[in-house]
């Protein structure tokens, strides 16, 4: 068995899916908020790697996969919302965009 | 063996009003009005060429004496009797009860063909004279094509599915024919009382149809008639009165027959066609194509007879005060066929069927007169102020006079040849009630006298009143556009020598022709005796009226009887419309206010209402979770992923 034990890995998957969405929740610039976004889906990734090894099974490492397709469009789409707003001169604070307010 | 000129004629008959109508309706606005009038005549000629042609054929063909006898067959029909069924094909099937499209033709229908088509299409000519600036001219040549074709269903039609599709058929087309002028309510109401009254008498045929496929299994008429003799007597009677009900809504009889004088609403061909000379004499038609089950249910075919003598009084007393001419020669139909269900009800049938067919002569005579005189009147349909129309319409008047002598029954016109053998063959029966029938027909001799005669003296002759003078115009110097005088001289001619065709004591060709469809019932075959006393009091009765008539309205020597009773019950028609309004609208109005207050109003009103504004609240009080922060949403979703984890946890 080669280095530490799979419990290290998710631990840190867990912390770091724990930092990831309070950024979510508390922060406010748009950027940071897509960056905390990228965490908790690293987050799931490298869960999912840990444990796809601790089994013997290659789903999880496929999943992995998806994730990060999935993550690359997420990031150009919403980086592409970011550009648009600052190119529009719009604030970046997601309070500021409330505009569906019912 | 059916022979092609039967089956072509036959067909040919059918479907060239029906191409009639479609062809108008499809052209619509591309052709002028007044082509729409000829392709309607035509078609309608065609169909009486057809019928001449199917005339031909039955002539032709050597008939047995015994009575349809056919076995339906889509591919091969056999027949073994008079009547030849042509069969399309299976028109509807249910296990072991089918039905064809076939036409039958037999004597019974041939005549009925012909009279149909043949004074049809001089009505249709005549139209395009009478209908000449009205509005909408195509949509009326359309309707009165396809009345021709509905009404050719009804009495080729060989069985009696498609005989009550014809039925049907020509309800509409009444319907919609005597609500023609749209835009007058009073039409649009009479066209609907047609319908009410006429689609109760339908739903007591279908009853009666109903009751004979369950007991038959079978519409066509040879196999049902023949398994009428072993139904029960109630079965039978029932049917036979579910038929009866038919036929005196359609030929407006005593207690359905408030419609027709309404139905004088629609324009006078159509008044002409539908209601004197075809239509509302298919009741007659109905008895005479179903008298085997008429017959096992005596009774019933007595009740009818009564039902005939019943209404052949009332109308004729009724006729005596109406001052609209055309409402009068409505009442004096009446009269009429009350006359021909008295000789169909006793089982004479060929007299009927021979009435049948001089009224359509003389009947449509009187309404395309009266129709010229309206014409030349701008309108006018009081007689009150008709006086003298004569000395201006030469021609009218002789042809008014020449219908109205053939309605009384006066030799030689044909109303006599006719009449007198029905009323003959009431005396036949020799019972009580066949000398009540007798002594009704005699009486409703005398009324018909006194009505048509005060017609005739109150319209034509004498010194033309101001009203007249005043009105009165000319058709290019002519009474009317040659396309309404041909027709009526037509007729006048018809009215005159139609009779002669048969006078019952010594030369019956009429009869004969019948006797293999519709053969007279011995009992009500009357001895050559019985024809003549008959035919002496009917006419000295005719003559008695015109006598009367013309003592009060010519001469003035007689004054009309005061009974103001008598009057009023006269004017109002018996109350048989205040009679029916008492009975069947105002409770049917009452419910329906009630059922409006305590239903309609405070529940199936308020539940839409309630509805929209419970879900109006609920929105509005679910819309504040929609705050449109991001991160709200987000705690949101993360508050329902640890709570699905939370779950999951829990059911471990």
């Amino acid at each position: 068995m080669l280095g530490p034990d799979v419990a290290w890995y998710v631990a840190v998957a867990a912390v770091l899916f724990g930092i990831g969405a309070l950024g979510v929740l508390i922060r406010r610039n748009t950027l940071v908020v897509l960056l905390s976004l990228e965490l908790m889906l690293n987050a799931g990734n490298l869960a999912l790697i840990a444990l796809s090894r601790h089994w013997h099974n290659g789903s999880g490492q496929i999943f992995a996969l998806a994730v990060m397709a999935v993550a690359a469009s997420e990031v150009c789409v919403g980086l592409g919302l970011v550009v648009a707003l600052n190119r529009r001169r719009l604030s970046l604070d997601v309070d500021t965009l409330s505009e569906l307010r019912g | 063996m059916l022979n092609t000129s039967e089956i072509a004629g036959s067909w040919l008959c059918l479907l060239a009003p029906l191409g009639g109508t479609i062809l108008i309706t499809l052209l619509g606005t591309r052709i002028p009005r007044v082509a729409a009038g000829w392709i309607a005549t035509t078609s309608v000629f065609v169909a009486f060429g057809g019928a001449i042609w199917a005339f031909v054929g039955v002539h032709g063909n050597p008939t047995d004496a015994s009575n349809v006898h056919c076995v339906t067959n889509a591919a091969n029909p056999v027949c073994g009797g008079s009547g030849e069924i042509t069969t399309a094909w299976t028109w509807l099937q249910s296990g072991s009860f089918h039905v064809g499209l076939s036409l039958l033709v037999d004597p019974l229908s041939t005549v009925m063909m012909l009279i149909v088509s043949g004074v049809g299409g001089l009505i249709v000519l005549y139209s395009i004279g009478y209908m000449d600036g009205d509005d909408e001219e195509r949509r009326y040549f359309a309707y009165i094509s396809f009345f021709v074709f509905s009404m050719l269903l009804l009495v080729e039609g060989g069985n009696l599915l498609l005989l009550l599709a014809g039925w049907g058929l020509v309800g509409l087309s009444s319907y919609l024919l005597i609500g023609f002028w749209h835009e007058r309510p009073s039409a649009v109401q009479a066209a609907k009382k047609a319908f009410v009254m006429n689609a109760f008498g339908d739903a007591t045929m279908a009853l009666a149809f109903f009751i004979l496929i369950a007991h038959t299994h079978s519409l066509a008429f040879a196999t049902s008639f023949a398994a009428v003799p072993h139904l029960s007597g109630t079965a039978v009677d029932l049917v036979a009165l579910g038929l009866l009900g038919g036929a005196a809504a359609k030929s407006a009889q005593i207690p359905l027959q408030t419609w027709l004088p309404d139905a004088m609403e629609g324009p006078t061909p159509v008044s002409a066609l539908i209601h004197a000379a075809t239509m509302v004499t298919a009741g007659v038609y109905l008895i005479a194509r179903t008298h085997p089950i008429f017959e096992q249910a005596r009774t019933i075919e007595l009740i009818a007879a009564g039902t005939g003598a019943l209404t052949l009084l009332v109308a004729g007393l009724i006729a005596l005060v109406q001052t609209d001419i055309k409402r009068v020669i409505a009442y004096s139909t009446m009269s009429q066929i009350g006359y021909m269900f008295l000789g169909a009800g006793v089982g004479a049938y060929s007299s009927g069927m021979f009435h049948l067919m001089t009224h359509a002569f003389f009947k449509a005579l009187l309404f395309m007169t009266a129709g010229l005189a309206i014409h030349a009147l701008a309108g006018e349909q009081d007689i009150r102020n008709m006086r003298g129309l004569g000395r201006l319409m030469p021609f009218t008047k002789w042809c008014f006079l020449a219908g109205a002598l053939a309605l009384v029954g006066i030799p030689p016109f044909s109303g006599f040849f006719s009449k007198d053998s029905i009323v003959a063959s009431t005396a036949a029966l020799g019972t009580w009630y066949g000398w009540i029938f007798w002594v009704c027909g005699i009486a409703g001799a005398f009324l018909t006298g006194l009505y048509t005669f005060r017609l005739w003296f109150l319209v034509f002759p004498g010194e033309p009143s101001p009203f007249v003078r005043e009105h009165h115009h000319k058709h290019h110097g002519r009474e009317g556009a040659w396309t309404m005088l041909v027709p009526v001289g037509v007729l006048a001619v018809l009215a005159t020598v139609g009779g002669w065709l048969q006078w019952s004591p010594q030369w019956h060709p009429f009869s004969n022709w019948l006797e293999p469809a519709a053969r007279t019932l011995a009992v009500a075959a009357p001895t050559n005796t019985q024809e003549y006393y008959t035919s002496v009091a009917t006419v000295l009765a005719g003559l008695a009226g015109i006598a009367v008539a013309w003592a009060i309205y010519s001469e003035r020597k007689l004054a009309i009887p005061a009974a103001p009773f008598w009057r009023r019950t006269l004017e109002h028609k018996f109350w048989f419309d205040e009679l029916y309004d008492a009975v069947f609208y105002k409770p049917a109005a009452v419910f329906a206010a009630a059922l409006r207050r305590e239903f309609e109003e405070p529940v199936v009103l308020q539940t839409g209402p309630d509805l929209g504004r419970t879900t109006l609240e609920t929105g509005g009080f679910v819309r504040r979770i929609q705050t449109g922060l991001l991160r709200t949403y987000v705690l949101f979703l993360a508050a329902g992923a640890a709570g699905v984890v939370l779950a999951f946890l829990i059911a471990k």
